[in-house]
């Protein structure tokens, strides 16, 4: 399975077997081819061989038969039967006359003894015994003719056969032979005119054999009488044995032969050709040598192709796949594959084109790696500050790095000045930098066609491009001749672009501005982030400065502890309460500052109880103490609370000390007002009511003065009710501040005799009325001018006691008119001076301890001098007390300023 | 015989008026402007009633009336504008024995001098010579003597008569009004608040434990009971 998807994989194994699967029928064929047609051949060959030792063997056989019938014919003549020297010259001349291939017949007698021969001459052999003869043994018991092996006849000296026929009488004596020799020379004629007819052939041969192995016939007499081992290998005793075919065998030389063979059966001969079978089979040989030619050529040029196939391409592109799988992986590719990769690089065909654009394609992807890196590295950068002057730096840096330029620089609105300045620049000078300033107003400008049209806008020669003309100084000047703004898509950050500068005129690739709007974008983003927690940030540290300072500037204190107790966060007023810097408090248990607080509580006991009581967390929360500092009262509202977190769970608690003496004093103060006002109306009513019931009483009939004495006071304090009521009502008038004064002119004397009236001084009460010579004249409120100078001589007659001395003095300082009222009674003490003006305010905490309505009598007084843009003020002097108020001269708008004196005046 | 009343106030009208009518019914009256004028008289002076001011400069009422209990019984009525109960139970703790709330009339007056008058009066007998003892306390009407635990109790005639009330009446749950009207008088009946104050003197002066109460038993919203 994995070979064969290895087969699918490998471009090289399926060429090969495509090679092959055309190559192997082919050759195929070829053997096939080869073969058969060589088989044909050589049939054709031993055919066309057997045929010529065929007809060969049966030309020998009849010339042979015919000698044998002559022979056979010549033994039954009386002549030869009987030895007759003439007749037999007679028959055998005949004989020899017709058959040109005897050269010698002769007659044995029964003793194997020569008796004649014809021809006679030259060499007569008559008389010679051949009884050792083979023929001669062989004829004693045969009746048939038969044939000699080969031999040299001494008659004739010649290589001859001999045919024989042994001579029987009528009664079948044994009488002798007669024999015929026949010359061996006319049987290789024959052959020789057949291997002449194949001379063409090389190393054809040609032979007949005997039955004793001998060479009878030979185109080359030399050869005769040879035994056939000397020259054929075995295959003689094959034809020997009768019998016939044809067999490749190697000669005695070691060249290999076709022998075909074909016996005479009638003599025991056998005809032998044979021929080298680089002869015979020459054709079959040149076909196969063809055949192997093609073979090889087509072997050779198929390896040849395949090399060059492996080489060229295959290899190529097994090597380039696994470093296209490198760079799809963006791994680094091992020097050794990068020589071959290079070596290729020069190939002008298309593996070279598509190893180029491989290696373009690697390079690209490097260096489309390397902008996503830097790109990164900007994200990075982006988010790994929130300061946007580092952040922009970084940005500038990684830009400059990754796309090569030296000139660029962000610009911005500055919204002081309405103009887009440069906010951060590499490159470029500082004068232009600085001077730089583009207005909004300028729509032609490059920075702003692109936040205009909200995308880069270039200028790729400052030269030519028209639109550039006006501001053509500006950039010779600074050396630059194409210039790129890619606007930040900000939404929170004014408007704001970044713009690149190339020192040659440049047209910006759409990669480039691709890059650079990515940049921008991360720009923006960088912007973005850093301004809006900025803000937030600012917003936060406002709001926990603010936090912090509200808190530690509370008049409660505040206290935060863990759930063991160890405190948190404690205020400054924690630590005045507890006499203990704010910086130790950190860190000690909630339980030993209150310990020290409490230590100051007005009773002791009683504040650890109610301590306990809200530390235990059952149920109350709030408790109450007073505490005393340096004379001081305070009261302090202690408040437990749990304090948890977002699901509820207790994470800490925390104690606040609501400092409550001012709400105290306010409710001692509200409360004082109702008794004040409360006390100051029963008091007159209380005197109405008495004098009415007095006089309603049954028991008693008064008399008329003492009715009228009576009916004087109803009325008296009627009129004292009427003004106690308009007088509340001033001072709320006051408080609200609508007070309004109807000025006129008033006589002072009259003005402080009808006060002193009014104040009931009795009769044991000197008033001293002393008045400055050449006073202008008094421009005021008569009603409310009475009003002050009564109350002010009805608190020194209740303070200083019937029988006191007041005095009123009337001057003048500056532009005011001072009036002084005092008596000889025990004054103000020094540290209630201020204070006694203050509504329902009394010299001491007991109510009962001073008379009634001195707090309000003089905080109507204040109201009104005030009212009328004067001051008032108590003076320290010996004995007594001194109340001195200014009224201005001149009359002026002042109550209209005065509209709301009391707040300006309190603390 | 002519009774001398003490008259305190700062405010002119309302000391006459106070004076011209206790006068003109038989009283001799005294006045005094202030607390350290009324101290001054009642110590040169034998005065059997004393009407205060609280409000006074120099020294209030209240003041006065605490000095002048310490060494008297003498039946001291307090005048207020004030009518909030704190002042009433701050008086009565001082040692007041009835207070006047201003505006009042002749006839008020008359009723609260006279009232005081009679509970303060100890010379009126109360049949003779009798003893009454009521667990650890006992009490001798003949010489208006109580002893506690064997030891001997100051008590103002108020309070006296209080105590002799419940004690006659021990065991018994008296409602606020029949206690008012038997031990103040018939004038008497919605004021509460006194027998809150004396109650809690008694219970300061005969009780083993004040907070504990064993005798004077408070039964909430009708009275109260002496418990024998």
């Amino acid at each position: 399975m994995r070979r064969w998807f290895k087969f699918h994989q490998d471009l090289g194994l399926q060429l090969l077997a495509l090679y092959l699967f055309l190559t192997v029928p082919f050759l195929i064929t070829l053997a096939t081819f080869d073969r058969i047609v060589g088989e044909h051949i050589r049939r054709d060959i031993q055919a066309n061989d057997l045929s010529l030792a065929r007809a060969i063997a049966l030309e020998t056989d009849i010339s042979i038969g015919d000698s044998l019938k002559s022979v056979s014919e010549l033994s039954k003549y009386p002549s030869v039967i009987d030895l007759d020297d003439a007749g037999m010259e007679s028959v055998f001349q005949v004989a020899m006359d017709t058959s040109p291939n005897v050269n010698l017949i002769y007659r044995l007698d029964e003793s194997g003894i020569m008796r004649f021969h014809y021809p006679i001459g030259p060499v007569s052999t008559v008389g010679t015994d051949f009884s050792f003869r083979k023929y001669f043994q062989d004829s004693l018991l045969s009746f048939q003719p038969l044939i000699s092996e080969g031999r040299i006849s001494p008659t004739t000296d010649q290589a001859v056969a001999t045919a024989v026929m042994p001579v029987h009488s009528a009664d079948g004596k044994y009488l002798g032979l007669v024999g015929m020799n026949m010359r061996l020379e006319s049987l290789s004629n024959t052959l020789a005119a057949i291997f002449a007819e194949h001379a063409a052939d090389e190393g054809f041969e040609v032979l007949i054999l005997d039955s004793a192995g001998q060479v009878i016939a030979h185109p080359n007499s030399e050869y005769l009488l040879k035994t056939a081992d000397q020259i054929l290998p075995d295959v003689y005793k094959d034809v020997l044995g009768g019998n016939s075919g044809s067999i490749i065998e190697m000669d005695l030389g070691g060249v290999e032969r076709l022998y075909t063979y074909v016996s005479i059966p009638t003599v025991g001969w056998g005809v032998v050709i044979s021929r080298p079978t680089s002869a015979a089979f020459a054709t079959q040989i040149l076909l196969r040598r063809v055949v192997i030619l093609a073979a090889g050529t087509f072997i050779l040029i198929g390896l040849f192709f395949w090399g060059t196939l492996a080489i060229r391409v295959i290899r190529p592109i097994e090597r380039l796949v696994p470093i296209s799988e490198a760079i799809g992986l963006n791994q680094p590719i091992d020097a050794l594959s990068q020589i071959h990769l290079q070596s290729q690089t020069h190939r002008e065909d298309q593996i070279g084109q598509l190893i180029r654009s491989i290696l373009h394609m690697k390079d690209s992807i490097a260096e489309r790696m390397r902008e996503q890196a830097t790109l990164l590295e900007t994200s990075t950068a982006v988010v790994s500050s929130l300061d946007p002057e580092i952040v922009l730096d970084q940005i500038l840096e990684q830009m400059g790095r990754l796309l090569q330029i030296k000139m660029y620089a962000v610009i911005a609105l500055d919204e002081e000045n309405g103009s887009f300045r440069i906010r951060a620049s590499r490159g470029l000078s500082n004068q232009f930098t600085a001077q730089l300033s583009i207005q909004p107003s300028e729509p032609d400008s490059v920075t702003m066609r692109a936040l205009h049209a909200k995308e880069p806008i270039q200028v790729s020669d400052t030269e030519t491009d028209p639109s550039y003309a006006i501001r053509r100084q500006r950039a010779r000047v600074e050396g630059f001749r194409a210039i790129l703004a890619v606007p930040l898509n900000t939404i929170h950050a004014p408007p704001t672009a970044l713009l690149v500068f190339y020192p040659t005129p440049h047209v910006f690739t759409q990669n480039e501005i691709q890059l650079l709007t990515s940049f921008a974008n991360h720009a923006a983003m960088a912007i973005e982030n850093a301004l809006l927690y900025e803000r937030s940030d600012m917003r936060l540290r406002e709001q926990t400065h603010r936090l912090e300072a509200l808190v530690q500037s509370l008049q409660d204190g505040l206290i935060l502890s863990d759930l063991s107790g160890e405190v948190i966060y404690a205020n400054k007023r924690v630590g005045a309460l507890a006499d203990l810097s704010v910086r130790n408090l950190t860190g000690m248990q909630t339980e030993q500052i209150l310990a020290r607080i409490i230590d100051k509580a007005s009773s002791k006991q009683d504040g650890k109880r109610k301590a306990q009581k809200i530390m235990n967390n059952r149920g109350e929360k709030t408790v109450e103490i007073t505490q005393n500092y340096f004379d001081q009262v305070v009261h302090l509202r202690l408040e437990v609370f749990n304090v948890n977190d977002e699901e509820g769970a207790a994470i800490g608690r925390g104690v606040i000390f609501h400092d409550i003496t001012a709400d105290r004093e306010l409710d001692r103060m509200r409360a004082s007002l109702v008794s004040t006002v409360s006390h100051e109306l029963r008091t007159p009513l209380a005197s109405i009511k008495g004098y009415v019931s007095t006089m309603l009483a049954d028991d008693v009939e008064w008399d008329r003065a003492s009715q009228h004495e009576f009916l004087t006071i109803i009325s008296d304090e009627s009129d004292r009710l009427t003004n106690l009521v308009n007088n509340l009502l001033d001072l709320s008038r006051i408080e609200a501040g609508s007070l309004k004064l109807s000025r006129e002119k008033c006589d002072i004397r009259a003005l402080v005799d009808r006060s002193a009236k009014q104040a009931r001084t009795s009769g044991k009460n000197k008033l001293e009325l002393k008045i400055a010579q050449k006073l202008p004249s008094l421009y005021a409120d008569r009603l409310r001018m009475e009003s002050i100078l009564r109350n002010l001589i009805e608190n020194a007659v209740k303070y200083a006691g019937e029988d006191a001395k007041i005095k009123v003095e009337v001057g003048k300082t500056g532009e005011d008119f001072v009036f002084r009222v005092s008596d000889n009674g025990p004054g103000i003490p020094l540290q209630e001076n201020q204070r006694i003006f203050e509504s329902f305010y009394r010299m001491d905490d007991s109510l009962t301890r001073l008379s009634s309505g001195a707090g309000l009598g003089l905080a109507i007084c204040q109201g009104l001098v005030r009212a009328h843009g004067g001051r008032i003020w108590a003076e320290p002097q010996e004995a007594g007390a001194c109340i001195v108020f200014t009224i201005p001269i001149k009359m002026n708008s002042s109550s209209v300023e005065q509209k709301k004196p009391r707040k300006k005046a309190s603390k | 015989m002519n009774i001398t009343v003490l008259v305190v106030d700062d405010e002119k009208p309302l000391r006459e008026f106070v004076r011209r009518n206790l006068e003109v019914r038989g009283y001799k009256v005294l006045t005094a402007s202030n607390g350290l004028e009324a101290l001054g008289v009642f110590q040169n002076e034998h005065i059997q009633l004393v009407i205060m001011d609280i409000m006074m400069p120099h020294m209030d009422g209240l003041e006065a009336t605490r000095r002048i209990r310490q060494d008297s019984h003498v039946p001291i009525v307090i005048l207020t504008a004030m009518g909030e109960e704190a002042d009433k139970v701050r008086a009565f703790d001082l040692g007041a024995d009835d207070y006047l709330t201003k505006p009042f009339g002749v006839g008020e007056l008359l009723g609260r001098v006279k009232a005081v008058l009679r509970r303060a009066d100890w010379s009126e007998p109360v049949s003779s010579g009798e003893r009454i003892a009521r667990g650890e306390v006992e009490v001798n009407t003949e010489r208006h003597k109580v002893t506690v635990r064997g030891e001997v109790v100051d008590l103002t005639p108020t309070e006296y008569n209080l105590l002799l009330y419940l004690l006659k009446n021990a065991g018994k749950t008296l409602p606020h009004r029949v206690i008012l009207q038997q031990v103040w008088g018939a004038e008497y009946g919605d004021e509460a608040e006194y027998l809150r104050v004396y109650v809690g003197k008694l219970r300061q002066k005969i009780e083993a434990d004040p907070m504990k109460p064993e005798y004077l038993l408070t039964e909430h919203g009708i009275g109260y009971r002496f418990e024998a």
